[in-house]
């Protein structure tokens, strides 16, 4: 059981008693709400408290806070522009929250929010819905020529077919893509440590050689944060070139 | 104590900007890797497909529902859309991944040109 890799992703409620019924679905407080309970509440609480000195030279915290705001404002700048910046709160938002899910799930014995699809779609389907009403409310009705790329009218019916599918693609790929990525790290960690218990368990020569998938298992885990900060950077800078379409519809070509 | 320099103030001013753009030009973003790459444009391409698909399986449940059986007509074809669809998308990624992939590759070479 313990052994199982596949057995930390497990979502397991953590009071018997549900909070509350959706149409008679019991909703339960499971470990997966409590892990975003805490990164909502560790991530607002360390930012609030890093820039709370405010000083000319920055502490270690307020530093951090500053180099994630820059980083954040940067990124929109340049993949939005000027106009860009009003959605600063959002991709900010949005980041800090990958980001800190990713890296409170490297914590041994947590659990990883964004293992999860059911989270990272539902993230994914709220970019999408920002952009659709963004675009919309710029835009208006013309919001639809997004889907009407520069063609000769009688290939247009099916380039647009062709456009539609490639924008409602969008969230499935921008989920996909975090909720893998974080599975495969967390599944080959586990696989790894289940070859460290075996090997001990085995005795002799056997158990001196859990050492190697040991030694292995500290590089994949530092792998894993480059891939933690990354994914949350691709997620976000997706979200700023969609919504970068969304303000500039096809002015950028 | 004295009045500082205003000279002095003056061109400790500029050499501070400067050492800020330089730096601010300096700042690295590796270009993404291969497998980054690699996973990408398999998602892009995949994700497609599965909307495409769904697409037409959900026309052709909901004329089945009307008493026109159509499947699996509509889902064949949605089916290629879709992977016209994946294609385009994958070469969007492309465009993108060389924009950027250039971006670091002038400003590597404009922190080259200052050393």
């Amino acid at each position: 059981m313990a052994l199982n890799p596949m057995h930390q992703f497990s979502i397991k409620p953590l009071v018997t008693e549900p909070l509350f019924a959706i149409s008679g679905h019991p909703i339960y407080f499971t470990n997966q709400a409590l892990l975003m309970v805490i990164v909502v509440l560790a991530t607002s609480l360390f930012l609030v408290l890093a820039v709370k000195p405010n000083r000319l030279v920055p502490t270690r915290g307020q530093s951090m806070a500053e180099m994630s705001y820059e980083f954040v404002a940067n990124m929109i700048h340049s993949a939005t522009g000027e106009d860009g910046l009003k959605f600063f709160p959002f991709v900010f938002t949005l980041f800090m929250f990958v980001l800190c899910c990713n890296f409170f799930g490297m914590v041994p014995g947590s659990f990883t929010v964004t293992s999860q699809i059911a989270v990272t779609l539902a993230l994914a389907c709220l970019v999408m819905l920002v952009v659709i009403l963004t675009g919309f409310a710029k835009h208006g009705i013309r919001f639809f020529m997004l889907f009407v790329p520069k063609a000769p009218i009688y290939i247009l019916p099916l380039l647009i077919v062709i456009e539609v599918i490639s924008f409602c693609s969008r969230p499935i790929s921008l989920s996909v893509r975090l909720f893998a990525n974080m599975l495969a790290g967390h599944t080959l960690l586990a696989v790894f440590a289940g070859f460290v218990v075996s090997l001990g368990a085995a005795g002799g020569v056997l158990s001196v050689l859990s050492i190697a998938p040991m030694a292995l298992i500290v590089g994949i885990m530092l792998l894993e944060l480059l891939v933690a900060f990354l994914q949350a950077y691709v997620f976000a800078i997706l979200t700023c070139i969609y919504l970068n379409e969304a303000l500039h519809l096809h002015d950028h070509h | 104590m004295t009045a500082p320099d205003p000279d002095r103030l003056n061109d400790l001013g500029k050499r501070l900007d400067e050492l800020q753009t330089r730096q601010a030009a300096s700042v690295k973003r590796a270009p993404p890797s291969q497998s980054g790459i690699a996973f990408r444009f398999t998602t892009e391409l995949v994700a497609a497909l599965v909307v495409g698909g769904g697409l037409g399986w959900g026309i052709d449940w909901l004329f089945g529902h009307f008493g026109f059986h159509t499947r699996p007509v509509f889902l064949v074809l949605f089916f290629v859309v879709g992977i016209a669809a994946g294609i385009r998308n994958v070469m969007r990624a492309a465009t993108e991944i060389n924009a950027e992939i250039a971006k670091v590759r002038s400003s590597d070479a404009d922190a080259g040109e200052e050393k």
